[in-house]
């Protein structure tokens, strides 16, 4: 019993430093704040049979929605990857914005909220088609 | 020379954590030093790593239980003695434990019960050592371990098995790698390698559901699920529908929870049967996507990019 939890401290202690070191090392894909392209480029992903239509860009860069028929789509970064749902337009439209943030509730085990930073010059809902960055 | 048929001698994973450990902080530093390629994220990779080590107490916790099992087989019902010591005996269980582990990861991946258990290994987004080390905590419950007492009931002692599962886990460590692109010719043919587990990793539709091995691909071959890796079109790693955050209760158990949700919505016992042992994205109305369902529109795509490809560019 005292070697297994020998055996557990030291692993804990292991893995402590081979997080550190992982942080030390700077070795993650390089992810750039979106533009249209880049959305349109990691929705494709996802979703290449649907048609893109409004663009809408987190102001930190590290998200987006997308008008896609009655559908939206979310884009949103995790780490230096990316992580993406589809939920209806409409309850996307009313998601609540607490903390510079609009809050995505998704009825997913997997991911059931996603935030997006919002800005005074990048609000969300989008207030008009001047800013949909399309 | 005598070998205890119930208690192994060595534990091959407890011996290869140092491996583990040293191999880790190489890949990273050589990723580091552009030698090689290998890219970390730290909460990434402190998830990976919390769930090795939180697979390893949800192992000793069911541990005991299992193997009492699988010895009371092996005492009471055997059909053959097999003793340790003999080569052929090695041999035989390397190949007939290689065989158990192809089928428990394809049913692993592709009916739901087990998927849950599972999902986790595949839920990283990256490719490399420590993604290896990202577990299950609840493969003892979900019973995968059952399908290696034949094993016990042919007669092979329980500690031989225990054996040479760990030897197959630790196999498959190395494997979890974008560093090395191929190994020579023969070994790609016949072996299990970084090449072919990328493909297994990939989520791309076109790789969906392919490569199950441990330790010989040749199970792939011989059951049609091998599918090379095409330099064409590199791996995109992790889950169709990748985890939200990195919190490791989720990473554990969210297939569990949403399985949970479905059977509480479930209106027949079509349904309840779908939901537990259909496709992972079973629905009954087909609402949603299986590996299947990927699988055919991308060929779609495929074909129809085939049949209408983009008109030629104009010379310059």
């Amino acid at each position: 019993m005292n070697g297994m939890v020998i055996q557990l401290l030291g692993s804990a202690v292991a893995v402590a430093a081979m997080v550190a070191l992982a942080a030390w090392a700077r070795i993650p894909r390089p992810t750039p704040p979106l533009d249209a392209e880049a959305v349109r480029r990691l929705l494709a992903i996802d979703y290449p049979d649907n048609l893109l239509e409004d663009i809408w860009i987190a102001a930190d860069g590290a998200g987006a929605i997308v008008r896609s028929g009655p559908r939206a789509l979310v884009l949103s970064r995790l780490g230096d990857s990316w992580v993406t749902r589809d939920i209806a337009w409409e309850a996307a439209l009313a998601a609540p914005i607490r903390g510079g943030r609009v809050r995505l509730k998704l009825a997913d085990p997997s991911a059931p909220r996603l935030s997006l930073a919002v800005s005074g010059v990048n609000p969300w809902p989008p207030q008009g088609d001047l800013e949909l960055a399309a | 020379m005598t070998l205890d048929p119930i208690k192994p001698a060595f534990d091959p994973v407890t011996w290869a954590i140092p491996v583990f450990v040293i191999t880790i902080v190489g890949e990273i530093i050589l990723g580091r030093l552009g030698k090689v390629k290998a890219n970390y994220e730290a909460r990434d990779t402190a998830t990976s790593l919390l769930m090795g080590l939180g697979s390893t107490i949800a192992g000793a916790l069911l541990a005991g239980s299992i193997a009492l099992v699988s010895i009371w087989i092996w005492e009471n019902h055997r059909l053959l003695d097999i003793p340790m010591t003999a080569w052929w005996a090695w041999l035989a269980i390397f190949f007939l434990e290689d065989a158990t582990y192809y089928w428990f990861h394809r049913i692993a991946h592709e009916r739901r019960f087990w998927w849950a258990s599972h999902v986790n290994h595949h839920s990283s987004q990256h490719y490399n050592l420590a993604t290896a080390l990202r577990q299950t905590w609840t493969g003892g419950v979900a019973g995968t371990w059952l399908l290696w007492l034949p094993l016990a009931l042919i007669g092979f002692p329980p500690a031989m098995i225990a054996i040479q599962k760990g030897i197959s886990l630790v196999y498959q460590y190395w494997i979890h790698t974008e560093a090395i692109r191929r190994m020579p010719r023969w070994f790609e043919a016949v072996f299990n390698t970084p090449s072919h587990h990328r493909v297994h990793h990939a989520r791309n539709a076109r790789y969906l559901d392919a490569n199950y091995a441990g330790i010989l691909i040749i199970w792939d071959r011989m059951f049609g699920t091998f599918i090379p890796e095409d330099e064409a079109e590199p791996p995109r790693y992790g889950l169709v529908k990748n985890l939200g955050d990195f919190n490791i209760l989720r990473v554990a158990f969210h297939e569990w929870i949403g399985i949970g949700k479905d059977l509480m919505s479930a209106r027949s016992p079509r349904d309840v049967i779908g939901y537990l042992f259909g496709p992972p994205g079973w629905s009954p109305d087909g609402s949603r996507e299986t590996s299947a369902t990927l699988k055919a529109r991308w060929r779609e795509r495929q074909a129809a990019a085939e049949a209408d490809p983009a008109p030629p560019m104009a010379a310059e």
